[in-house]
């Protein structure tokens, strides 16, 4: 039995939805079992959104409407860039072409941007800060993310994450090629500056190094519950793209039986396994690096970018 | 000649391995500590041990597993330790008086690469794919040479130059994987083991310095005799 396409996408929507507390519970366990001391459960983020839902909303008396539909967006956002990538089936699926790869980062990019204006919005001096640090990160990371895209669009020479996906699975040679290597390399450092870990951001939200938690201080209730879950998806995305596009293109369901979505869901945990654990090594071994530092990991990435598109073009 | 034929994973999997092995050397010319040096100068060792031996696995040369697991076990594990060790006796912890900033001489590492890039490509008269991997590989080849040479030339600390000799000498020795993977094991032995005593003259050297002059930069040491 073949799942229609239209389910498939709901069911891509629905698995990013509902797995990506997981993967943050997973990462927040890993770190603690590695500093030897017992950490939450890795079902906790889950708790800790249902709490939140079933509170109570405060919005300070200087908040616009902005500030109330940010959250909105950010999750919105959240849910449209899972319909854009190949999360569970590699079939090019019905609506997957309504956007390619720039404007999936763009979508991305359009949460964190209402977040940021919310966070002025809600007049608190943290809010404030948390933004300009993000807006600051956000013209630190946005030209890595755009050579990024740019340089995988360039070695599949199409727009399309499921193409990339099929380049890499039906080529050996584009896999090992330097290119793509250094793209790996170029999103890893991405990757980590995306979604809130260490080498900037910092693992302890003390309210001098805060600059993702700053901007939602002032939220409570179902609109924080919201965010959170819309920045953990956005986590989830990411690894997604780069496990999937990326660094892991196998093990991804190509005909879209029940069973194989199964699999591919089953294998996409495995692959985040990897990589989270590749990602609670760099947070345990980094220290957090200072204010004007913040350039040097990105610069590494950007370099790594740049180097990628040239050897596309020159080997 | 094995490169002749070669086919696109093949190119893609040498490539990648020799430009990665470039990068550390453009990690090691970007860094002042010592340890850095180090650390870069063992991957890139492990990096070369690993293109001798896919070069011994597509070209059909059983021997260069042998210089693979040498070089991987000398170049990656022994040399770094000794090394280690002379830096652990120094207590000098990272370059302080440079001739060239970190920044700038990665500039210049950079014109380097492509003064590298026009050379090797000079030299080339292969077609298609087969020129692709030959040029790089002659490009990488002469790029750390001269990167090697930089390091020798800005850097005053003894252990850097060690170091700088060594990136050079790896530099031939990946080149020579790649162009004319044919050459005896005896050879590659007997380079191996000369870099052995390089280093442990070089330690030696060090030791008698720091005993008898009291420093090991080379700038140092120039105005105490001048």
């Amino acid at each position: 039995m073949i799942l229609s396409n239209v389910l498939l996408q709901i069911l891509q929507v629905l698995c990013v939805l509902s797995l990506a507390p997981l993967l943050q519970g997973f990462i927040l366990k890993t770190e603690e079992r590695i500093q030897r001391s017992r950490g939450p459960s890795i079902f906790q983020p889950y708790r800790d959104l249902w709490k939140l839902f079933h509170k109570q909303s405060v919005v300070p008396e200087s908040a616009s409407w902005v500030y109330l539909i940010a959250p909105i967006i950010a999750f919105t956002a959240m849910l449209i860039v899972p319909i854009l990538i190949p999360v569970l089936t590699d079939r090019p699926l019905p609506q997957s072409n309504m956007g390619d790869m720039m404007g999936g980062g763009m979508i991305l990019t359009l949460g964190s941007f209402a977040i940021i204006l919310a966070g002025l919005d809600s007049g608190n001096v943290y809010g404030g800060i948390g933004s300009s640090r993000a807006v600051m990160l956000a013209i630190l990371a946005e030209p890595t993310l755009i050579l990024v895209l740019v340089g995988i669009s360039l070695l599949a020479k199409a727009m399309l994450p499921f193409v990339v996906n099929h380049l890499l699975l039906s080529s050996a040679s584009a896999y090992w090629s330097p290119a793509h290597l250094f793209l790996i390399l170029a999103f890893f450092a991405l990757l980590l500056v995306e979604t809130d870990r260490l080498p900037i951001h910092s693992s302890t939200h003390l309210e001098i190094y805060m600059i993702d938690e700053a901007r939602i201080l002032e939220y409570s209730g179902p609109l924080l519950a919201l965010l959170k879950w819309a920045s953990m998806m956005k986590q989830f995305i990411l690894y997604t793209i780069f496990c999937n596009v990326f660094l892991l293109p196998w093990g991804i369901s190509q005909l879209g039986t029940p069973f194989g979505q199964f699999g591919s869901v089953v294998a996409l945990l495995l692959k985040f396994l990897l990589v989270a654990l590749a990602v609670v090594v760099v947070e345990t071994v980094q220290s957090r690096l200072r204010f004007y530092r913040y350039q040097e990991p990105l610069a590494a990435g950007f370099l790594f970018a740049v180097l990628a598109i040239v050897s596309s073009q020159l080997l | 000649m094995f490169l002749a034929h070669v086919n696109s994973l093949q190119a893609s999997i040498f490539s990648s391995l020799a430009v990665l092995s470039l990068l550390l050397t453009f990690v090691m010319l970007g860094s002042h500590w010592l340890r850095n040096y180090v650390y870069a100068f063992a991957a890139q060792s492990w990096l070369i041990a690993a293109l001798s031996a896919s070069v011994g696995y597509f070209a059909g040369y059983p021997e260069l597993y042998v210089i693979a697991v040498l070089t991987a076990l000398f170049r990656g594990l022994v040399l770094p330790y000794l090394l280690m060790r002379i830096i652990a006796r120094l207590n000098v912890k990272r370059e302080l008086h440079a001739l060239l900033q970190p920044s700038s001489s990665l500039v210049l590492g950079a014109l380097l690469v492509m003064f590298a890039f026009v050379i090797a490509n000079h030299m080339n008269w292969q077609p298609l794919l087969s020129a692709h991997v030959v040029v790089l590989a002659l490009t990488i080849m002469l790029s750390m040479k001269f990167l090697g040479f930089l390091m020798l030339t800005v850097r005053d600390e003894a252990v850097s130059q060690i170091l700088g000799l060594l990136v050079l000498e790896n530099g031939i020795f990946l080149g020579s994987q790649i162009l004319v993977p044919g050459m005896p094991l005896l050879i590659e032995i007997v380079i191996l083991f000369d870099l052995l005593i390089v280093v442990a003259c070089f330690g030696m050297l060090v030791r008698f310095l720091v005993v008898h002059a009291g420093t090991t930069s080379s700038r140092q040491l120039n105005r105490l005799v001048g």
